[in-house]
């Protein structure tokens, strides 16, 4: 590869782009449409198996006996593991206890049932409540620490109470956020293709492509990363839950190795709620004191994660707002349930919540418009503008001034109408991994490969965007090779840092290819090289379009040479610090005390926008998961049983067609850095504070613990009405 | 649930559902029972346990197959046939998501909800067969396409047969109709706003084109 001195590489100014920053059709819509889209779990291999895990019906629980013979013995039952371990125990429902790998799906069913299994039950807790008690058993063994950890705390107490009492007004509550499910269509899992061997094939539901061959290569006991090759060409929703071989593939690969078969390994629907990790849920103390003027004064918190087996997420409080005196201290609960793992904006959508609630109590109880009040307390005029913007959109002024004052509509005349606004914030910057490489051929074809994939976030698409507007070329001229392990590293997909990470790469390899290209296409039409432009499917001089070649023309050029040019990651071509607000329009059933979100509006800042479409379309899947957490979703432990009650699609609702309201994606044009920054994770993260929010402004009731069930709304008016 | 065909009509031919349950049993209690073949079956009694052979009329060719008694259309479409079809989507096995939805006889049915054995003799189409035999795609294919009515997609064949059915009974449906239509069917990115665009989009095209 010639290394021609640099030119420094810029996205160029907005008004010259021809696709980046348009409206484009998704790539592999076709593929989607036609049902000939191939994901995980449509992958069919001679002789693969089947494989099922059995996992654990109890909360805390001893095996005293683990027979598989019945199941080994069963004719079409090619591998069964046993995966309990006395150290291990059992310590949530879904632990897994034993696998077997079938010929047929039903027959693996069947396999699992004919395991024996004698469980001791031990004491558990589900619920914060029970974790809290003196007297319950520990999940973590610790010396009679308890299942309270304490993770730190900042500042002085005894200072910020003096302050705090010295505020002219205070607003004090109990918070709290439920843990949640992400629900991805496509469950995690794997189909695992080693017969013995160097070598396997991993298809991967996974937001990492590059995140499973060294995972596999352990499992299977191969030499290094590169005897495994991982295949991840479409994948059905994953939101932070999948990364890595995982347990279905870490199960997968020890079934292969007795099997030597090809393991087709899917959690079903169950295994997925119990044992695919979680949102942590919050239970937060806050008291927020502020001046009569609107400034926020003081702050003091007490947050506790709830993430079963693990840490659980909580950004740091205050968020976003600003305020100069705090105190707060933070811990995690455990309980003998399932481990929370990330799901978009980790930590971030509970701590909005909390928030965004006491901060529009305060402005309700100072009597200043919610919106003002966020302006005063904000620093950042992007929130400004933000906010401005929004408030626009939705019809800020229609909002009722006083809450819960508000006329009667609906057919019985029974529902009250209101509006709420919230904003949050994320960092998304990228960072150097992606190795980007772009081949054209004499024969005219050109492709950017990188080993990334897409989760329906639209990566490839606006690959193919950058090359096809660097080339001057249709987008459906070049093509675009992902989700394949043996392509460059590339980033996983987490925490919205896919773009900013790999964009800068494709770009820098995009350029190079030009750069390489036009070095071989300048002779021919006697320029120099940096007098070329491509455009329209041609290559010209500039100021003279009639000295062209065609592109094919033009490739003829590279006879049995091609252009091979690799790209790695720019900093300047990436950046960080993203922006967003929410508002929202709820109808509240007053003698239901069913909540409808009738409108919501999202205003969202991404630097440069590569492709608007798949932004709007981000940022309403965003808005929608907001709803659902705010309104309809939560994890609902059973403190006697200990199992999850609502362990299916059915008894965990989330949203659907009649539950969406008429929504305003609005991507915030007035953020004019000429960057990219990824924005899938910040884009849902004030929506429930805003629905939330709509909610006491229609109805004069503050609910402050997600999700906003009827009972809670009816509950809370009768509270009004005695009051 | 929002489609007719899957509230478990009891069939006119056929076996009714509780008499195949009590074919079924639990595993390996082999009890029972008559029939050898499926068109015996229809005669009314139930099924033995294990593999039988039926032939299923799916977009239009005829699909054999090895499937037990137990066995839904939906394992019958993806791990039983050959080639497998796989357009058609499992997520919850228990009709509560929509993403298996086919058409049976026209309508809109939850394939998880529906036994194989039961489906002989009908037509079947999933969304390998939504498109003409000449590749064409449906004007909801199509728009679905156009409004970025997808995200990762793995809804969306779901979705397409839901919105495509009701289409195919009202072409002049309105939106409130086709949201009834797939009311029953999850899209967990978000897609909705979307959909519904492609549902305005696809009435207005085949209003134009009739
Ligand atoms: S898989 Fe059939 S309705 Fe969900
Ligand atoms: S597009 Fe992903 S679930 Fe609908």
């Amino acid at each position: 590869m010639s290394q021609a001195e640099t030119k420094k590489t810029t996205w160029g100014p907005r008004e010259e782009h021809t696709l980046i920053n348009h409206h484009l059709r998704r790539l592999d819509a076709p593929e989607k449409v036609t049902g000939r889209a191939k994901y995980t779990h449509d992958v069919h291999l001679p002789g693969m198996l089947y494989g099922r895990v059995l996992t654990s019906p109890h909360a805390s629980a001893k095996v005293t006996n683990l027979d598989t013979s019945a199941a080994e013995a069963m004719p079409g039952v090619k591998a069964v593991v046993k995966l309990y371990s006395d150290e291990k125990g059992l310590k949530y429902e879904g632990d897994p206890v034993a696998a077997v790998a079938a010929t047929s799906p039903e027959l693996a069913d069947d396999a699992l049932r004919a395991i024996k299994v004698t469980y001791e039950k031990l004491p558990h807790v589900v619920t914060p409540k029970d974790a809290l008690r003196k007297d319950a058993p520990e999940v973590y063994k610790g010396g009679g620490k308890g299942n309270l950890r304490q993770s730190g705390s900042r500042g002085d107490l005894d200072e910020i109470k003096g302050i705090m009492a010295k505020c002219d007004v205070r607003v004090e509550g109990e918070y709290s956020t439920p843990i949640m499910h992400h629900v991805c269509l496509e469950t995690h899992g794997v189909v695992v293709d080693y017969r013995g061997g160097d070598t396997a094939t991993v298809w991967a539901s996974t937001q990492g492509t590059h995140s499973v061959p060294e995972d596999a290569q352990k499992a299977l006991g191969l030499k290094n990363r590169n005897a495994v090759t991982v295949l991840v060409d479409y994948m059905g929703g994953g939101f932070g839950s999948k990364f890595g071989l995982m347990l279905p593939g870490e199960i997968a690969c020890k079934l292969s190795l007795i099997a030597k078969a090809p393991i087709k390994m899917m959690f079903t629907r169950h295994d997925e709620f119990v044992a695919a990790g979680n949102r942590s849920g919050c239970s937060v103390k806050l008291k927020l004191g502020a001046n009569k003027d609107g400034k926020l004064v003081a702050m003091q918190s007490e947050v506790v994660r709830l993430g079963g087996l693990e840490q659980g997420a909580f950004a740091g409080l205050p968020y976003v707002y600003n305020v100069e005196n705090v105190y707060s201290t933070a811990a995690a609960l455990h309980t003998h349930q399932d481990g929370s793992v990330a799901m978009r904006a980790p930590g971030h959508v509970q701590a909005s919540f909390v928030m965004e609630a006491a901060v529009d109590e305060m402005a309700a109880k100072l009597n200043i418009d919610p919106l003002e009040f966020r302006k005063m307390n904000l620093k950042d005029t992007a929130y400004h503008r933000q906010l401005d913007k929004g408030a626009e959109v939705i019809g800020w002024n229609r909002r009722p001034k006083k809450a819960g004052e508000t006329p009667l509509v609906g057919a019985f005349k029974s529902c009250k109408r209101g509006m709420g606004c919230a904003v949050g914030t994320w960092g998304g910057g990228g960072y150097a991994s992606c190795v980007v490489d772009t081949f054209i051929h004499s024969d005219g074809s050109i492709a950017t490969q990188v080993g990334t994939q897409d989760l329906g976030t639209g990566t490839r698409t606006y690959i193919a965007a950058i090359l096809a507007e660097e080339f001057g070329l249709p987008m459906s001229a070049v093509e675009v090779r992902i989700g394949s392990s043996k392509y460059g590293m590339s980033v996983p997909s987490g925490g919205s840092t896919t773009t900013a990470s790999l964009a800068p790469a494709v770009k820098e390899s995009t350029t190079l290819a030009k750069r390489l290209f036009f070095e071989k296409v300048a002779p021919m039409l006697g320029v120099k090289p940096e007098n070329l432009t491509a455009k329209g499917g041609k290559i010209f001089v500039q100021g003279q379009p009639d000295k062209s070649l065609t592109w094919k023309q033009a490739c003829k050029v590279l006879g049995r040479d091609n252009i091979a040019a690799q790209g790695k990651w720019n900093a300047e071509l990436q950046g960080d610090g993203l922006h967003g607000v929410h508002f929202a329009e709820v109808e509240v059933d007053t003698e239901t005390g069913a909540v409808q979100v009738i409108k919501m509006v999202g205003v969202q800042d991404c630097g440069l926008p590569l492709n608007r479409t798949a932004v709007e379309s981000q940022m309403n899947g965003a808005m929608i998961q907001a709803i659902g957490y705010a309104l309809l979703e939560t994890n609902i432990p059973d403190p006697v049983t200990g199992n999850m009650v609502n362990a299916n699609m059915d008894d965990y609702k989330v949203p659907q067609a009649f539950e969406i309201p008429e929504m305003i994606p609005v991507i915030d044009d007035g953020d004019t850095r000429n960057v990219v920054i990824g924005m899938a994770e910040p884009a849902i993260i004030p929506g429930a504070g805003a629905i939330a929010n709509a909610v006491f402004n229609a109805t004069g009731v503050r609910i402050k613990s997600l999700p906003i069930t009827p009972d809670k709304i009816l509950r809370g008016l009768e509270r009004l009405k005695r009051s | 649930m929002s489609k007719e065909s899957t509230r478990d009509p009891a069939p006119k031919r056929g076996v009714s559902r509780r008499q195949f349950f009590k074919g079924v049993g639990v595993v390996g209690a082999g009890t029972a029972l008559v029939p050898e073949s499926s068109e015996a079956a229809s005669g009314g009694a139930a099924f033995k346990p294990g593999k039988h052979s039926i032939t299923l009329k799916v977009n239009g060719h005829a699909v054999a197959l090895e499937v037990e008694p137990r066995t839904s259309l939906l394992y019958a479409l993806r791990d039983h046939a050959n080639p497998p079809l796989t357009g058609t989507k499992l997520v919850c096995d228990q009709g509560a998501c929509g993403a298996c939805t086919v058409h049976v006889d026209g309508k809109s049915a939850y394939s998880c909800n529906l036994l194989a054995m039961d489906m002989v003799g009908k037509e079947i189409t999933t969304v390998e067969g939504l498109a003409g035999a000449d590749g064409k795609l449906h004007p909801l294919q199509e728009a679905f396409i156009a409004k970025d009515a997808l995200m990762c997609g793995f809804c969306t064949p779901g979705f397409l047969m839901a919105i495509s059915a009701q289409l195919k009974k009202n072409p002049n449906a309105t939106v409130e109709e086709l949201k009834h239509a797939c009311a029953g069917n999850v899209c967990r990115c978000g897609t909705y706003p979307h959909i519904f665009e492609a549902m305005v989009e696809t009435v207005k095209k085949m209003k134009g084109g009739a």
